[in-house]
């Protein structure tokens, strides 16, 4: 289902097909998703919510035995770019939409080289300029005031909530188009959960936000728009 | 950009010592091939003597390397003889009985035991068989036995390690099967454990062969010589393959002798290679039946 | 209540495992045994930093300790680079058809005999280096190192790349949706969690080219002189109880390769510790 006005599609996508290991896991996708929006994908267990964002930023490719038929096309730097084209560079691609994952994945680094590193990727190497940007995504993701005294701890000494914000503000520290989240509170408490809701909340204006949600109220508390999955498909 | 310069590096860096490695080994092996392509024939393994009456053990073989041959062959078969049954029951031991303590404690021991030089083991093999030559009779000295029993030293960690290891890789419930229907440990561990851990126990044991064949530092120290014939008894010196190639390197004294020096490297390195790839294959290929067999 | 058999079987188990273990033992001991008369003439340690002039009386085997340092050492630096860089091509750097190939080559040359190095060393290396450097004979410091240095690659090389896959996935997952190219992630990720493995393997390979007889003993000369240049000849602990286990074992000399056979299981029981300590260490930070 597309939206009359054109210009505020951010990501399209048409026809996904996926199949692992011979067996398809979704068929026929066709989804529009709107600029500075709030998405929640919901639907049965191990349906294909996660390997659907995947396809958004080319995870899957990691995957032995997996392929992908469709086209995705998002709006990068103000054009419509094909995400699987030739002249798309995967790593650019991944700095342009961000993933978050369900379990915190900090690297074993500390809080600042953390969110520091994908700067580090793309060849920044001008100190302030990353001091100034780590701040930055740091405050965006409500965890500056908690750890700038102490950015040169292990990031694994973080709680739940606190790593998967640092996972957030990694993620955003190059300024991403598009963040995908897959179901980000899952493993964490009630109280970590509210800040994250808070402050995806706050970021949409900057940002297109997907996020795969299991919980019902989450998806309404925070989400302009549902996308709901069942069999291998959509229901529009 | 400094970092940039670094990943190019390393790109460029990697490639180069895969090449020089690859060359090292086509270098290695093509100029044993080419050099020494025209020795093989029958008459490098049986010289003068007809080849069905050697191997009838009818005529003596002099100018060949069927006594080395055969040397190895016995030679190995008599280390893995001695070497299996202690070193499967010490693996069961520390895979099924042996509580923590104890198998931290034995784990060193193994350890100290596989890093020894094959030289340093040698060593012992040679003062083992003067201990027994002053002690008790003038007969003993290095030889076939002494060899052996050295060899299955040197090569006892592997069949322990990957013994226990298989051992220990068996998931929880395969374990438990046997038992709740009533079985014995013993019984466990030779109806079910074993033969579970096969693939893993023989990868182990054509490793320990692989390693006996290709040994020249034991077989040195205890009784390997140049020319001996074919062993006679197990206190005997005898000949084996990987001495003989050391020995012609270094005593060859006409261009056919340095010509039965390539023959023989060329067998003992299709020897290994093939010693090699059935281990590999057998743990590929057992893995396979053990997962898909009804 | 477990059954004679059981408790038998047992027994027999225990036994083997202790028989095992005392083959450890029994070693070092027979070794001290057999040198000891040496060793209390003249101490153990003049042994160790005495040279080797048997027309004087001494039988030190000082020269054999550095010719065994000179050797692996250089061995090394030749291996650690290579196997480096073939790990990296295994694990990231090379594209996924060239990966396993590769990988099977490796694992096919830990299967060469160390006496087929030497052969082909002698009649193919040694020559060249002869002609290159103009001096000598060819059989060095030099020879030999080189020859060692690709034999241990292989087992340094699988080495390495066991301890890259021993990452957890989580960190290559991270580095990978935040866009970072292969060998970033290996530069960045994958390296500095490796560390402590890799020291293992590096020792580990130490005490190999260490331990290794024949490719000393066919390559680097013999000579008893302390080498002063890698282009010059040297022995090492292990290819002198090969040279002199044919001399009369009443005598002195014959005692002197007991000694080197102790040096060197001391040496074998200092790199077993040592990649134990660095392996607990390792475990401490995960």
């Amino acid at each position: 289902m597309s939206y009359s006005m054109s210009d505020t599609i951010k990501i399209q996508v048409a026809n996904l097909q996926f199949s692992y290991q011979g067996r398809t896991v979704l068929r026929d996708v066709t989804v529009s998703f709107a600029e500075n929006s709030i998405t929640a994908l919901t639907g049965p267990s191990g349906i294909g919510k996660s390997t659907f964002l995947m396809s958004l930023n080319r995870l899957w490719e990691n995957i032995p035995d997996a392929h992908m038929k469709g086209t995705v096309e998002i709006k990068l730097q103000g054009q419509f770019r094909d995400v699987y084209a030739r002249s798309m560079a995967v790593t650019e691609l991944r700095k342009m939409v961000a993933m978050v994952f369900q379990v915190p994945n900090p690297l074993p680094m500390s809080i600042g080289k953390n969110v520091a590193f994908p700067l580090k990727l793309a060849g920044e190497n001008n100190r302030d300029v990353i001091a100034c940007k780590v701040e930055r995504s740091l405050k965006m993701a409500n965890l500056w005031d908690e750890v700038k005294d102490r950015l040169n701890d292990d990031a694994r000494t973080l709680s739940g909530g606190q790593q998967q914000r640092l996972c957030i503000a990694r993620a955003l520290v190059l300024e991403p188009e598009v963040l995908l989240l897959d179901e980000p509170t899952s493993s964490l408490d009630q109280a970590s959960t509210a800040a994250i809701e808070e402050l995806l909340t706050g970021l949409k204006d900057h940002l297109t936000i997907l996020v795969v949600s299991h919980y019902l109220e989450q998806v309404v508390r925070i989400s302009d728009r549902v996308v709901r999955f069942a069999d291998d498909t959509i229901i529009p | 950009m400094k970092l940039r310069i670094l990943e190019r590096l390393t790109v460029l860096f990697s490639w180069a010592a895969g090449f020089i490695l690859l060359a090292a080994v086509f270098l290695l092996l093509g100029y044993l091939l080419v050099k020494g392509y025209s020795s093989i024939s029958l008459s490098l393994i049986f010289g003068e003597a007809s080849p069905l009456r050697a191997l009838l053990l009818e005529e003596r073989v002099f100018d060949g390397l069927f006594p080395a041959i055969a040397g190895t062959l016995v030679l190995v078969i008599l280390s893995i003889v001695w070497a299996i049954p202690i070193g499967m029951a010490t693996g069961i031991y520390l895979a099924e009985y042996a509580g923590p303590r104890v198998k931290k404690m034995l784990d060193v021991f193994f350890d100290v035991l596989s890093g020894i030089p094959s030289i340093v083991v040698g060593l012992f093999g040679f003062s083992f068989a003067v201990f027994l030559h002053k002690n008790f009779s003038d007969k003993i000295g290095p030889c076939l036995l002494i060899s052996s029993i050295a060899l299955s030293f040197l090569v006892l960690p592997y069949i322990i390690r990957t013994t226990q290891a298989s051992l220990e890789g068996i998931p929880r419930d395969i374990r438990l099967t046997a038992i709740a229907l009533g079985a014995t440990q013993l019984q466990n561990i030779f109806l079910v454990l074993i033969p579970k851990s096969l693939s893993g126990i023989m990868s182990g044991i054509i490793l320990a062969i692989g390693r006996c064949a290709e040994d020249t530092a034991v077989i040195m120290l205890t009784g390997a010589v140049a020319t001996v014939g074919l062993p006679k008894s197990f206190f005997s010196q005898y000949e084996a393959l990987p001495f003989y190639i050391y020995y012609i390197s270094s005593q060859y004294s006409t261009p056919d002798e340095l010509m039965q020096g390539y023959g023989a490297a060329i067998i003992l390195l299709l020897l290994c290679a093939i010693l090699f790839s059935i281990a590999y294959g057998i743990r590929r290929g057992l893995t396979h039946f053990a997962f898909y067999r009804a | 209540m477990k059954k004679l058999g059981e408790l038998f079987a047992e027994r027999v188990f225990l036994l083997s495992a202790l028989a095992s273990s005392s083959v450890t033992i029994a070693i070092l001991v027979f070794m001290v045994f057999m040198g000891f008369p040496m060793m209390r003439e003249g101490g153990f340690y003049q042994l160790l930093l005495k040279p080797w002039e048997p027309y004087q009386g001494s039988f030190g085997i000082y020269p054999m300790i550095l010719g065994t340092g000179a050797i692996s050492l250089l061995s090394l630096v030749f291996a650690f680079p290579l196997s480096l860089g073939c790990s990296f091509l295994i694990t990231t750097i090379a594209p996924k058809p060239v990966r396993r190939g590769f990988l099977r080559v490796i694992e096919l040359m830990t299967g060469i005999p160390t006496v087929i190095y030497g052969f082909v060393g002698i009649f193919l290396l040694v020559p060249i280096i002869r002609e290159l450097f103009q001096r000598g004979s060819g059989m060095c410091v030099l020879t030999a190192s080189l020859v060692l240095g690709i034999m241990i690659t292989p087992t340094m090389t699988l080495f390495f790349c066991d301890s890259f896959d021993r990452i957890p996935r989580t960190y290559l997952d991270a580095a990978d949706a935040l866009g970072a190219s292969h060998t970033q992630k290996l530069l960045y990720v994958i390296l500095p969690s490796a560390r402590k493995g890799m020291l293992s393997g590096v020792i580990l390979a130490l005490g190999r080219a260490v331990g290794d007889t024949l490719v000393s003993l066919m390559l680097a000369g013999n000579s008893v002189r302390v080498p002063e240049s890698v282009l010059e000849p040297a022995r090492t602990l292990t290819a002198h109880i090969a040279l002199v286990i044919a001399a009369d074992y009443e005598s002195p000399e014959f005692r002197s390769i007991f000694a080197c056979g102790v040096v060197l299981y001391l040496f074998t029981m200092a790199v077993t510790f040592l990649v134990r300590y660095v392996g607990f260490a390792e475990d401490r930070n995960y």
